[in-house]
């Protein structure tokens, strides 16, 4: 008995699914973001088809204030990835390990299933700086720029 | 007066030292420096004078009747015309179930004996050292040791219980360790110091499996309690055998106190101290604690004779053995340490030869008191003697060194006499009335009881050894005094760059590198490198003392002796069978001055002028002079029987250590990092992985809730 909603469900879990796959396999960090907002919207969507089901609104204003949250998360997300790639001029997430223990090697990669990073051609236009470097205690490295 | 007074002024006795100690001792280095003497002398004149009234008081009241003021057994006390004497109640220490400890102060007749002994010779002794202690680095703390030590020796014998005694027991031979290691930059004294400590501990941990036995066999710790009951078991059975190996405990621990063979050892090495702590703590006071001990637990002791029988013959093991060591030993304080060690000897001869009877149990507590009492007088007056030969000898102590000082030091000369006629029983001086009472007991002992070929054997044994001290204490003294006059060099350096009376013992304490040393040997009479109008007398803190001292160690026994006031204040302990006063028995009088003056003749005979009889007599005896030379090897002995295996066993144990159990820590320790190296690739840090597991943790999880909870 393939009703309506479970049309819906399948639906949403196929997004789930492949947004869940894409997370796991690609490692863009753009990719990645806009692999787990897929996830985020497999499941609004079970939101919005329960709330058809029982005809209700709750689902639907849920499934609004999720979308709210889920464009500012994806404006912060977007943010913090700009600076990242200021930091090491790549959107490969297999640089930032700081998190494992040292010297543990990551799985073998198949030697023509990853491109080569690409290498910016030019660094990005910077300010000239303006003034004298304000003296604090902490001072950004600047070893990455 | 009224009680809180009463009870106020019996706690003022240790008080008043402790806090001494405590000022001097936070205090010393910035309030006083060099008068760090006065805060210590006037507690302890305070303490002397109380304890000496508190004797007065006893000694009046022998007849008086039994003071009301907190009996412990209130109807036997009444019953009986004694008294237990005042107590100073303190505090509630120890309340475990129906253990219940109290810090309470009592002094009865043997505890205001004592008192007054320690407290008086302290007092002289702090003066004493305030003239010969003069400008050591370690001045106040020298002061706040010896505070410590008069407070811990009256609390020791003031103790109403077991444990305080035993707390206090260890807080002198605390204060010892402390003061045999004063000058703690020469190894010499530090080992000694440790070699003190550890010996006593071997005593004390004996003593404290007799009080666990006491505990067990009595149910209590108090002195009134664990006496009456004593008497009051006294035929159950099973219980002789309890008693028995408590006082076989006890009489170790006091070994170890009293330096009894084979614990003596440590004794002549503690002559390291100061010289004025050798008289105090290692000839007048903590040394007797052992025999105070014995004294105190004789209500137990009386029951097991077997136990009297091995005190008495320990004592006259020790008496004949250190007498016979003190016999060639060149070093002035040496020979008077082991004279301190015969001496203990005859006190734990008189204690024992109660094993004659409980008859005689009063007489015998009476005669060891008596000696103790003595001692402490004319042997603090020796060391004293001694300690000013050292001084004005710029601390040479070998005999063979100086002599002839009588014209050079005529104070000292006198005084020293003075305590040598003591010690070796010259008729009617203190030593001969109190060694005499042994001798008399000794001699019961051959008449009653069931050991009387062992008191015949003792009886000979300390007559000989009356002999021996005779002619060892003459022999030292004409050593010292007689002869040519011999000063050795370092005390022309010692007067010449001294100007006043800054003492050379701290710059021994550094020892002197820079002194020509010149020893004038004993066989060379060559006349004196120096003028002996440099050499001069201690300052007058340093005369005084003596005097005092030698008019005691003079009149004491004669006071004390022909009129049995001790008799008569022993008699007031309640826990003492009353026995028959000792007489004075012509016979045995006339015998121990022959051997006297015995001795005293064959001293003058081989020591007075410089002959070769010393070296006929110990040609004579060959190996025996050797043996005696050699302190019969008991040190050696010592070593080999029971450091070195004590050593062997050390190093096994670090071999078994380092081999096996660190061996098994490091192997436990490395188990983590084995595990860890199979668990470490999941922490790779790339996020997919992360994710990954994460992905698999929730889909098991919502699986199983899925599972578990009810379908609606």
């Amino acid at each position: 008995m393939a009703s309506e909603l479970t049309n819906y469900l399948i639906v949403g879990a196929v997004l789930f699914t492949l947004g869940a796959l894409g997370f796991l396999t690609r490692r863009n960090l753009i990719v990645a973001v806009l692999s787990a907002e897929m996830m985020l919207l497999g499941v609004t969507l079970n939101l919005v088809a329960f709330s058809y089901e029982h005809a209700t609104y709750e689902g639907q204003v849920f499934a609004a204030v999720v979308l709210t949250v889920a464009a500012c998360e994806a404006g912060l997300a977007l943010a913090l990835l700009s600076a990242l790639y200021r930091l090491r001029k790549t959107l490969d997430m297999s640089v930032w390990r700081d998190l494992g223990e040292p010297g543990v090697d990551l799985p073998a990669e198949k030697a023509d299933s990853a491109p080569a990073h690409p290498t910016p051609a030019q660094p990005y236009p910077r300010l000239t700086p303006a003034g004298r470097v304000p003296e604090t205690v902490w001072t950004e490295t600047r070893t990455h720029v | 007066m009224s009680d809180a007074m009463h009870a106020l002024s019996i706690w003022l006795i240790p008080g008043g030292p402790l806090a001494a100690a405590v000022i001097v001792g936070l205090f010393g280095k910035s309030l006083f420096r060099g008068g760090a003497h006065r805060p210590v002398i006037a507690a302890l004149v305070v303490s002397c004078l109380l304890s000496l009234w508190q004797l007065g008081t006893v000694a009046v009241g022998s007849g008086s009747k039994p003071t009301e003021n907190g009996s412990p057994v209130a109807g036997e006390a009444a019953a009986q015309p004694v008294r237990t004497g005042p107590i100073a109640y303190g505090f509630e220490w120890i309340p475990v179930g129906s253990l219940n400890i109290r810090a309470d102060v009592q002094i009865d007749a043997l505890s205001a004996v004592m008192l007054a002994m320690v407290t008086f010779v302290s007092t002289l002794v702090a003066v004493y050292a305030s003239g010969y202690m003069h400008g050591d680095p370690g001045y106040p703390r020298f002061f706040a040791e010896l505070a410590l030590f008069v407070f811990s020796m009256c609390m020791l014998v003031m103790a109403r219980n077991f444990v305080v005694l035993f707390v206090f027991w260890e807080a002198v031979g605390l204060c010892s360790y402390l003061l045999i290691g004063f000058w703690f930059e020469r190894p010499i004294a530090a080992a000694a110091a440790v070699k003190a400590f550890v010996m006593n501990r071997i005593g004390d941990a004996a003593l404290l499996i007799g009080l666990y036995l006491i505990w067990t066999t009595f149910g209590s710790l108090d002195f009134s309690d664990v006496f009456r009951d004593a008497k009051v078991h006294s035929y159950s059975p099973g219980f002789s055998m309890h008693v028995l190996l408590i006082c076989l405990c006890i009489f170790t621990g006091a070994c170890g106190k009293s330096a009894q063979f084979p614990l003596h050892l440590w004794l002549p090495d503690a002559m390291e101290g100061p010289t004025p702590v050798s008289a105090l703590i290692h000839a007048a006071t903590m040394v007797t604690a052992g025999v105070y001990l014995v004294a105190r637990c004789t209500p137990l002791f009386v029951l097991v004779p077997e136990a009297q029988a091995v005190v008495a013959t320990i004592g006259g093991i020790t008496a004949l053995m250190a007498a016979l060591i003190a016999l060639t030993q060149n070093d002035l304080k040496r020979v008077l340490a082991y004279s301190t060690v015969s001496q203990l000897g005859y006190m734990f001869l008189a204690l024992g030869s109660a094993a004659a009877g409980e008859a005689f149990a009063a007489a015998a507590v009476t005669a060891a008191i008596f000696h103790m009492f003595t001692h402490a007088f004319f042997k603090a007056l020796l060391f004293l003697s001694a300690g000013n030969v050292m001084h004005s000898m710029g601390n040479v102590i070998d005999m063979r060194q100086f002599g002839g000082l009588r014209k050079v030091l005529p104070v000292t000369h006198i005084a020293f006499l003075c305590g040598a006629g003591a010690l070796s029983g010259f008729p009617f001086l203190s030593g001969f009335w109190s060694k005499d009472e042994i001798f008399g007991l000794l001699l019961n002992g051959t008449h009653h009881g069931d050991h009387r070929v062992l008191f015949q054997v003792l009886f000979w044994v300390a007559f000989v050894t009356a002999i021996l001290t005779a002619f060892y204490t003459f022999r030292a003294y004409y050593l010292t005094f007689f002869g040519p006059t011999r000063i050795p060099a370092e005390a022309f350096a010692h007067a010449h760059h001294d100007s006043g009376h800054a003492h050379g013992d701290a710059e021994s304490a550094h020892g002197h590198n820079g002194h020509s040393h010149v020893p004038v040997t004993a066989a060379q009479s060559e006349p004196v490198a120096g003028d002996p109008t440099q050499i001069h007398e201690g300052p007058p803190a340093m005369k005084w003392p003596l005097l005092v001292l030698a008019a005691f160690a003079l009149a004491i026994g004669l006071i004390v002796g022909p009129t049995h006031v001790f008799a008569g204040w022993i008699a007031q302990m309640p826990t003492l069978a009353k026995g028959e006063a000792e007489t004075f028995q012509w016979l045995l009088a006339g015998a121990s001055i022959l051997a006297a003056l015995g001795g005293i003749g064959v001293a003058a005979l081989m020591y007075a002028r410089p002959s070769n009889r010393p070296q006929l007599v110990r040609a004579a005896f060959g190996p025996l002079y050797t043996l005696s030379l050699n302190r019969v090897y008991l040190d050696e002995s010592a070593n080999i029987l029971v450091t070195f295996p004590v050593k062997a066993i050390a190093f096994a144990s670090l071999l078994f250590d380092q081999g096996f159990i660190d061996l098994l820590v490091d192997e436990i320790g490395s188990l983590p990092a084995i595990v860890g190296r199979f668990l470490r690739p999941v922490q790779n840090g790339l996020i997919q992985s992360y994710a990954l597991v994460m992905l698999f943790g929730l889909a098991i999880f919502l699986t199983t809730i899925l599972q578990l909870v009810p379908f609606p």
